[in-house]
This record gives structure tokens, C-alpha cells and sequence, in this order.
């Protein structure tokens, strides 16, 4: 299809939501779910139908607003784009949620006959108008919460309906693609993301247009691009919730990456616990082909596309890019050593590139506002923002999505609205399973990956968990030690007997049945599992031990006897 | 060819080749564990790590491509800490139970743990699985022996192209397993030994040679195995002039490092009482060409079909020349009285490709008849 069709769909949608007075966008991310927005949303569908001018607003599905620990979310949004956001909407706050939303006025009132059921609903606006409740859910959008995040992953993500491609293309949906399939050589692609500073945000930070780069300069018949959605960070769903609320974004990514060097085929691995990802991605898949966006003439275009859905059985090391090409070929989902890279000899030997959810989805952004824009974000070295799933002890906890370069201050306080109750902030553990933490007496450091790195920590796919001064620190790193001893692969013998090992003097010294020598044995031990080990995995699960053991050493002490 | 100096040695290898075959092959140990040269590399080991020249951290040799001008240095001390470290890894989970182990002086690991001084592990002596399986009549498994270093699972898929075998599980818990951990005789497993012969510890062994000797007491005969015209190179391992057992040299000409099933634990003809070592002729016909007094008659049932130890009772032995002669008379009696066409000829697989091909030669040359077949066609 070609772009003039699109942008009539666009337009068409535009002017179609331009028709309601107000939108109100109810959250159906996992965790509102959980907090009961199925309820939350059939309330606010059956309260607006029975409302006497109903057909003035909108109920629309959306993705994750942020503010997970507060949910359900709903926002109502005006027609001149003023925002106010709801917390904790179950039924009844739903109820008068539509009831003083809606308008009142008889001379506007549609003609309707109303069911029986949607009577008595009628029924319960007209009580739920004289309530007073819904005040108190109310957030205030000075909060810092939301006035500290810059979004540019998540800046759709919770305002388009994730199952219409028609919402995506009213947001500015593939005008990204066009532009580098119309207006742009591949290798400017690889240069404006070089330009960018976007680095990869699985983990490591490898430059990306630096990545593509590598691909696009190899001759190959065949290329293949890798979407990686394994997301095994325990705790972690940046990369999940993207996927869910805004399935057509990471698309376009990926295909700009595919233009750039050269691929026509490419895979989304996505973990089988996130079938609802799973869902969205294959569907937006299907719809991305009816309208031309994928297939043999991309946009009218002669570049040609196609994208497949591979299901992960749920190993962390599969997340690890040539244990997933193992497992995307049908093979036991190990690592192999590397060089050759997959940027030389990736999927069935040709080359490939891999990158994370959330460097993907970054990627239309960045070319429809420009390198300069994006590099103007952030740290001399870390540019852009980073999407973290703050948890842990906070009275804010959710997505959020913040400038490189804040600092985990600004993060806790702030954002997240300090620890609750008595108890102080701790530490920080970024990075989950790899990483280390963080302890208060650095809260200014900035978040970037040189300056957490320089911590013993690493930046991490983006799990942020806030441990407060009751928990104690060998327990903490015990819980990680315990997810890499399940969750080694076991090809090689530092992590799988290793990690074993660890945990083995961690229970000996966390019962109280430690010798003075343990600590430096353990010590010593982290060491050679992370220098003598095979893939990632091995080499960054004694970081929790080691990082809670530089800045918590005490904790360990006191837990000796010999030394209590 | 491509010039790189290990440990101060200069040497030159083919294009690709890895810094570890390079300094095998030129006299230079380098420990390794899950290393095999005639499989794909896996590195799960970590023991093979050598200082290249210009890179701050340990390379693993098997895995590092020989470069122009490349300086590796194979031992120093941050190496041995490494290894040793690793080693004590390994012998953690592991039965340090070398007196009594049947794999005592052949064990990899066993010289390994030597040459690096571990008498025991600093660790938790933790053995990740007790899982014994005897199913077969070749070969058992004993994984409390098996160090995982996947050898098996290389020879078996890449060499011998059966894929019986795999790793099942993860982690620690990580083991060699047949398809649901069925067993061998239930799998596609050919029985063929490749992986016995491979794997460097005791987590494999022949049944023959359990108790029955260590490497020390058995002595070594090269020849070559009389199954087929193929011709492998076979070494016999025998203690008091009886097989222990069999397996490949280490670089036979025609089989590598291999053998098939019936090389391998096919021996126990050697020593039969049955079996032949000169030419026999009938009774009968011996009678009748004056070898033997007795006159003597064919009983009903053909001694062919009589599984009878005593051969005797119905053969007597001849010398090479009597049965030639015998041989040769009868065939050309045969051909002049009924014609060439009622004589056959069956080659055998077990002669050379020279012997099948003289053979043939002789059927349509000297007999006359292009009746001939070959066993392996049936
Ligand atoms: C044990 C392990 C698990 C990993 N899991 C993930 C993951 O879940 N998602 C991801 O994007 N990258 C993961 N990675 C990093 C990938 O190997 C790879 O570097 C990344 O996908 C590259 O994309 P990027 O450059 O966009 O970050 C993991 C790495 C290791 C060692
Ligand atoms: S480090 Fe762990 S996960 Fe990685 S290859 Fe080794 S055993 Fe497997
Ligand atoms: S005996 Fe041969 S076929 Fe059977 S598992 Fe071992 S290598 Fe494979
Ligand atoms: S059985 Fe032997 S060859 Fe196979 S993985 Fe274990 S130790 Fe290695
Ligand atoms: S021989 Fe290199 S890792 Fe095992």
C-alpha cells in the first residue's frame, strides 16, 4: 500500500477521534490487569453507554501509563489535550468517574432506549454524580513522577490502542519508515544512529549504529534481523510492556534496521510467558502485511520484508544472543563462544543483527526527530533516556522512563516518592541478576553505564529494584545467586559448578555457620567464576556477591561467629 | 602458512587453525578437557586459556584462530591460578575415589589434578548426579564420573551421525541422556563406542575391562581389524595374552580415531575354541582322496547345519596346498561337466577391495561365468 493510503487512514482516524469531547484511556497492561482494570474497563464502557450523552466520549484500551503500584490507570483526556490521570479506578470510582465526566445536559442527551440493564446503570450514575470519592484519586500532574520522566520509548506507549493499526498511523505511525525507504541510504541509517549515541539497552551498551554497520558492510545473500524480547531479568518488563501497548513501534524499528543493512527477513524471540506480547506482536504482524507495511513492496517500495514470531521456552540464557540463535535454529539453547560475532555468522550462519526491544523502539524517534535531538538527551556517553520497571521498596513503583545521566536520588526521592513508613533507602540493585547494587552513599551518582559500571554494577536491561534497611544484603544476593545456579545452562564448569558453589558458602555463612576465611573465599571464588566463564551469564552472576560484598561487607562480617 | 611464536617456540601452521592444535601438534601441552580434534569446538571447559600478546585478559586457545605474528605464552602464573582453580571446580564434583577406579592412569583429569598438586577440592564436595546405567552389554555409564564436557555427544552426532545422545537439563543438574532417558538399546545408539573411546574420564567405560587391569598393567598390540576390507587400525589392550579390550590407535590411517561396533567389541572370536586356523576338507572327500583310513558317510543332516564345536567329527585338517588343489580340480571338473554358468562365485566384505576385485576377475576370466554376487549386496 502506498504511503498517500496510509496517511488517508491516519487522517480518517484523526478526524474520528476527533469527533468525542473527551477520550478515556483505561490501562489493560499486565498490572492494571491485575489490579482488576478487566472490571475497571467493562464499567466505564457499560457507564458511558448508559449516559445520557455517552457518545461524546470515548472508552479507549491502552497500555501502561507508568504508575503500575497505583492501578488500574485511567486518564481523561480533553479535546484541547489537557490530561488528568486517576488512580486506583475499581468500579465504583469508575461509576463517578463517567458520571462527572460526562455531561448532563438534557438539551444534549441522545435519543436512546435504554435496556433494563443499562437502566439500573443509569441508575448508579445518577448516584455515583453526588459522590465526593473521586477527588482522592486523582494524580496530580506536578507530581514528579511525571513531571521527571522524558519519554521517547514510551511516549505513544499508554495512549494508542496496541490492537489498531489505525491508532498507530493517526500517532505518526511508519512515517519513520518511509523516510529512510524514500529519502535515505542505508548507510545514512547507519550513520544518524551513530550520530544518535543510541547504544544497545539489553544490557552492555554496544553502540548500535556501529552494529549495523558491521552488517550492512558484510556480502551476503541473505541477512537476518533479531528482535530480542526474552526479557529474563527477574522482575523486569520494560521490554514486555512495549511489546503489548505499542507492538507496531518495535516493528518499525526493526525494519528500519532491516533496510539498513540489507536483511528481508527477520525474527521476533519472544519468552513463552508473555503471551500476550506474543498476541499483540503476531497481530500487528498480520496487519502490518494486509496493509502492505510488510511483504514484497514495503510502503511501494522496492524493498521487501517479512517478520516471524519465535516462542522462547522461558531460559534465561536464551536471552544471550547466541544461545537464542541456537534456540531460533532448533537447538539446545546454549551460548557457543564468540568470534564470530553474529554481526559475521549469526541465524544459520549469515549475518545478523540483534538488538533489544527498547533499541528498536527507539529507533523510529530518533529519525523522525533527528540524531541531534536525541543526542542533546542525556550524558556525554550515554545518550537518549532509559526505560527502568522501578520496584522494590517505594511508594511509587511502575515504568518509568528518565533522561541518561539522572541521578538515583532523583530516582528514589522523586520519582519514586521515597521509601514508605519507617524504614530508610538502602540501596539500589540495577541490572537484576548481572548486576550489583548501589548503595546510598552514591545516590548522586548518575545513571549511565561508565558511572554504574565504575560501581560494580552494570546498566542492565532496565530492572531497578529499591531495598530498603530492613533487608538484609547476603540474603539479597543469595535470592540472584539462586536464580543463576537454576538458570545456568551448564556448559561450563565455572557457572554450573561455581554458582553452586557460591551458594553453598552463602548458606553456610547466612545460617551462622561461616569461618573468618569465607568471606575472602568467596571473594576469591566470584572472581574465577566471573573471569573463567563462557558467556554473560557466568561471568556476571557473582556481581550481586561481589558488589554487596565491597559495600556491605559488615553485613557479612557480623554474620560469623567468630566475629559477632 | 602462518607464522606465531608459543612459549618463545616458533611455529608454522595452515590457515585457521586453532592456537591449541597448533601447539599440540608441535609437542606444547595445554591442558584441555572438552577439546578433540577431530570435533567442533565447544569451550566448556576453561581450561585450555593462554596470554596472548596485546590482550589484557586469558584467551581460550581452542577458540582463538592463529594469527600472523601471534605471542602466546602457555604457562605462567596467573595461568596456573586460573586452572587450578577451575580443576578444583571440577574435582568437586567428582568421586576422588582414583584407587579404586578402573579409568586410573588413562583419566584425564586424574593427570591433570596431578600435574596442578589438587589432592582434594577446597570446596563442598558436591557430586551433581549419582545416576548409574548399565543397559547395554557394551558399555556402561556412570554419571557420577562425567564431567560434561560433551565429547560424547560431539563424536556421536558429528562423527558417527547417530545424535543417541544429548545433554538433558540444565545447570547443575545437567546430564547425558539418551531421548527421555530411555534406554540405549531403545535409542538409535549403534553401539559403536566412539563415545567410550572419547571420553576422558570413567564416566564411560567398556564392560571387559572393568577389574579387570589399569592402564599400567595391560599391554598394547597394534593391528588391523579383520571385519571388512576398510582396514582400520585397531589396538588391542591384553593382560596374560587375553583381551581386555579393544579401540582406535590414535591416528589410524583409514579411521582416525574410530571404530565401528564390531572392530571395537567384536574381538571375542580371537580366543574362541571354535575357531579355524587351517583348511579343513570332509571326511568323506578326505576318504576318498586318500587322506584318511576310515571310509566315512554323510549323516542326514548337513553338518552345515549342525552348530557342533567338535569339528573334527566331520572335518579333517588339511594343509593349504591338499585344499587349493582339491578347490581347483573341482571347479574345473564342474565347468567342463555342467558348463561355467553352474558355478556362482560370493565375495565377501571381509576382503579388501584388491581381493573382491581379483576375485571377479577370476569368476569371468578363468571360470567363465559373470555369476557373481557380493555379501554386503544381500
Ligand atoms: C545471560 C544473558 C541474558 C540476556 N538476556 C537478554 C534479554 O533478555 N534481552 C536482551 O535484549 N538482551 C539480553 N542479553 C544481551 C544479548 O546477548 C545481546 O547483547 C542484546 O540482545 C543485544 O542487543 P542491544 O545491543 O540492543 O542491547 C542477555 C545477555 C546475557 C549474557
Ligand atoms: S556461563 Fe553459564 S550460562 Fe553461560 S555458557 Fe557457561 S554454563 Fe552456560
Ligand atoms: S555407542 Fe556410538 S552410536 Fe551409541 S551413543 Fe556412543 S557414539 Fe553414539
Ligand atoms: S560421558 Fe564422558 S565424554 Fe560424555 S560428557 Fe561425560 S565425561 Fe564427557
Ligand atoms: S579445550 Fe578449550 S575450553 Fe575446553
Amino acid at each position: 500500500m502506498s504511503r498517500e493510503k496510509l496517511d488517508q487512514i491516519a487522517e480518517k482516524e484523526q478526524a474520528r477521534q476527533s469527533q468525542f469531547d473527551k477520550r478515556i484511556h483505561c490501562c489493560i497492561s499486565t498490572a492494571c490487569l491485575s489490579a482488576g482494570a478487566g472490571h475497571t474497563i467493562q464499567t466505564l464502557r457499560d457507564s458511558v453507554e448508559a449516559a445520557p450523552t455517552g457518545d461524546e466520549v470515548e472508552v479507549v484500551q491502552t497500555g501502561c501509563m507508568g504508575l503500575c503500584s497505583r492501578g488500574p490507570l485511567v486518564r481523561v483526556q480533553e479535546k484541547s489535550g489537557e490530561e488528568v490521570y486517576y488512580a486506583d479506578v475499581d468500579s465504583e470510582c469508575a461509576e463517578e468517574l463517567v458520571a462527572k465526566t460526562v455531561s448532563w445536559d438534557q438539551a444534549q442527551a441522545k435519543q436512546q432506549k435504554l435496556s433494563s440493564e443499562l437502566q439500573t446503570v443509569r441508575a448508579r450514575l445518577e448516584t455515583a454524580r453526588r459522590k465526593r470519592s473521586l477527588k482522592k484519586h486523582i494524580l496530580s500532574p506536578d507530581m514528579p513522577f511525571f513531571t521527571k520522566q522524558v519519554k521517547v520509548v514510551l511516549r505513544d506507549v499508554g495512549y494508542v490502542d496496541p490492537e489498531k493499526l489505525e491508532d498507530y498511523l493517526a500517532h505518526g505511525g511508519y512515517e519513520a519508515l518511509h523516510k529512510v525507504l524514500t529519502e535515505m541510504s542505508p548507510e545514512q541509517v547507519c550513520d544518524e544512529m551513530l550520530n544518535s549515541g543510541l547504544r544497545g539497552r539489553g544490557g552492555a551498551g554496544f553502540p548500535t549504529g556501529l552494529k549495523w554497520n558491521f552488517v550492512r558492510r558484510e556480502q551476503s545473500d541473505v541477512k537476518y534481523v533479531v528482535v530480542n524480547g526474552d526479557e529474563g531479568d527477574p522482575g523486569a518488563y520494560m521490554d514486555r510492556t512495549v511489546m503489548e501497548d505499542n507492538p507496531h513501534q518495535v516493528l518499525e524499528g526493526m525494519m528500519i534496521a532491516a533496510y539498513a543493512v540489507g536483511a528481508n527477513h527477520g525474527y521476533f524471540y519472544i519468552r513463552a510467558e508473555y503471551p500476550i506480547a506474543i498476541d499483540r506482536i503476531r497481530g500487528a504482524i498480520r496487519a502490518a502485511r494486509r496493509h502492505g507495511i510488510l511483504g514484497k513492496s514495503v510502503l511501494g517500495t522496492d524493498f521487501s520484508y517479512n517478520a516471524d514470531v519465535r516462542i522462547g521456552a522461558g531460559a534465561f540464557v536464551c536471552g544471550e544472543e547466541t544461545a537464542l540463535i541456537h534456540s531460533i535454529e532448533g537447538k539446545r539453547g546454549v551460548p557457543r563462544m564468540r568470534p564470530p560475532y553474529p554481526s559475521t555468522s549469526g541465524l544459520w550462519g549469515k549475518p545478523t543483527v540483534i538488538n533489544n526491544v527498547e533499541t528498536f523502539a527507539s529507533v523510529p524517534a530518533i529519525i523522525k526527530e533527528g540524531a541531534d535531538w536525541y543526542a542533546q538527551i542525556g550524558t556525554e556517553k550515554s545518550k537518549g533516556t532509559k526505560v527502568f520497571a522501578l520496584a522494590g521498596q517505594l511508594t511509587n513503583t511502575g515504568l518509568i522512563e528518565v533522561p541518561m545521566g539522572i541521578t538515583l536520588k532523583e530516582i528514589v526521592y522523586e520519582i519514586g516518592g521515597d521509601v514508605p513508613g519507617d524504614a530508610e533507602f538502602k540501596a539500589a540493585q540495577t541490572g537484576g541478576p548481572s548486576g550489583g547494587c548501589i548503595p546510598n552513599t552514591h545516590m548522586d551518582t548518575p545513571v549511565d553505564y561508565e558511572s554504574l559500571q565504575e560501581l560494580g554494577s552494570i546498566m542492565g536491561s532496565g530492572g531497578l529494584v529499591i531495598i530498603d534497611s530492613t533487608t538484609s544484603m547476603p540474603e539479597f544476593a543469595r535470592f540472584f545467586m539462586d536464580f543463576c545456579v537454576d538458570e545456568s545452562c551448564g556448559k561450563c564448569v565455572p557457572c554450573r559448578v561455581g554458582t553452586v558453589q557460591i551458594r553453598t558458602l552463602l548458606d553456610k555463612i547466612i545460617e551462622g555457620r561461616g569461618e573468618p576465611e569465607d568471606l575472602d573465599k568467596l571473594e576469591a571464588l566470584c572472581q574465577l567464576v566471573r573471569s573463567t566463564s563462557l558467556c554473560g551469564l557466568g561471568q556476571s552472576a557473582p556481581n550481586p556477591v561481589l558488589s554487596t560484598l565491597r559495600f556491605f561487607r559488615h553485613e557479612y562480617e557480623a554474620l560469623i561467629p567468630t566475629n559477632a | 602458512m602462518i607464522t606465531l611464536s608459543i612459549d618463545t617456540k616458533t611455529i608454522q601452521v595452515a590457515p585457521d587453525t586453532n592456537v591449541l592444535k597448533a601447539a599440540l601438534d608441535n609437542g606444547i601441552h595445554i591442558p584441555h578437557l572438552c577439546y578433540h580434534p577431530d570435533l567442533s569446538i565447544s569451550g566448556g571447559c576453561r581450561l585450555c586459556l593462554v596470554e596472548v600478546e596485546g590482550q589484557d585478559q586469558p584467551v581460550l586457545s581452542c577458540g582463538l584462530t592463529a594469527a600472523e605474528g601471534m605471542v602466546i605464552q602457555t604457562q605462567s602464573e596467573q595461568l596456573t591460578e586460573l586452572r587450578r582453580g577451575v580443576l578444583d571446580l571440577f574435582i568437586s564434583d567428582h568421586p576422588l575415589d582414583c584407587v579404586v577406579c578402573d579409568k586410573a592412569g588413562s583419566c584425564t583429569l586424574q593427570e591433570y589434578a596431578y600435574e596442578y598438586g589438587l589432592k582434594e577440592t577446597s570446596y563442598e564436595p558436591t557430586v551433581s548426579s549419582a545416576l548409574f546405567q548399565d543397559d547395554n552389554p557394551f558399555f556402561l555409564r556412570d554419571h557420577q564420573y562425567c564431567i560434561l564436557c560433551g565429547r560424547c555427544v560431539r563424536v556421536c552426532d558429528e562423527i558417527v551421525g547417530v545424535h543417541a545422545i544429548d545433554f538433558a537439563n540444565r545447570g547443575f543438574e545437567t546430564n547425558i541422556a539418551t531421548p527421555y532417558d530411555g534406554p540405549m538399546i531403545d535409542s538409535t545408539c549403534v553401539f559403536c563406542g566412539n563415545c567410550v573411546q572419547v571420553c576422558p574420564t570413567a564416566a564411560l567405560m567398556p564392560v571387559s575391562r572393568l577389574q579387570r587391569g589399569r592402564e599400567w598393567d595391560l599391554d598394547r598390540t597394534l593391528s588391523v581389524c579383520g571385519y571388512c576390507g576398510v582396514g582400520c587400525q585397531i589396538e588391542y589392550a591384553t593382560k596374560d595374552n587375553a583381551i581386555i579390550y579393544a579401540q582406535a590407535p590414535e591416528h589410524g590411517a583409514a579411521n582416525g580415531t574410530f571404530l565401528c561396533t564390531k572392530g571395537r567389541y567384536g574381538w571375542d572370536f580371537a580366543t574362541s575354541p571354535e575357531r579355524l586356523k587351517q583348511p579343513m576338507l570332509r571326511r568323506d572327500v578326505a576318504h576318498k582322496l586318500g587322506l584318511t583310513e576310515e571310509p566315512w558317510e554323510l549323516p542326514e543332516t548337513s553338518p552345515l547345519d549342525i552348530r557342533n564345536p567338535n569339528v573334527e567329527q566331520y572335518f579333517v585338517p588339511v594343509d593349504w596346498d591338499t585344499a587349493l588343489e582339491f578347490v581347483s580340480s573341482r571347479l574345473s571338473e564342474i565347468t567342463e561337466s555342467h558348463g561355467p554358468d553352474s558355478i556362482m562365485g560370493l565375495a565377501s566384505a571381509r576382503c579388501t577391495n584388491e581381493d573382491n576385485y581379483l576375485f571377479q576377475k577370476f569368476m569371468r576370466a578363468v571360470i567363465g561365468t559373470n555369476n557373481i554376487d557380493h555379501c554386503a549386496r544381500l
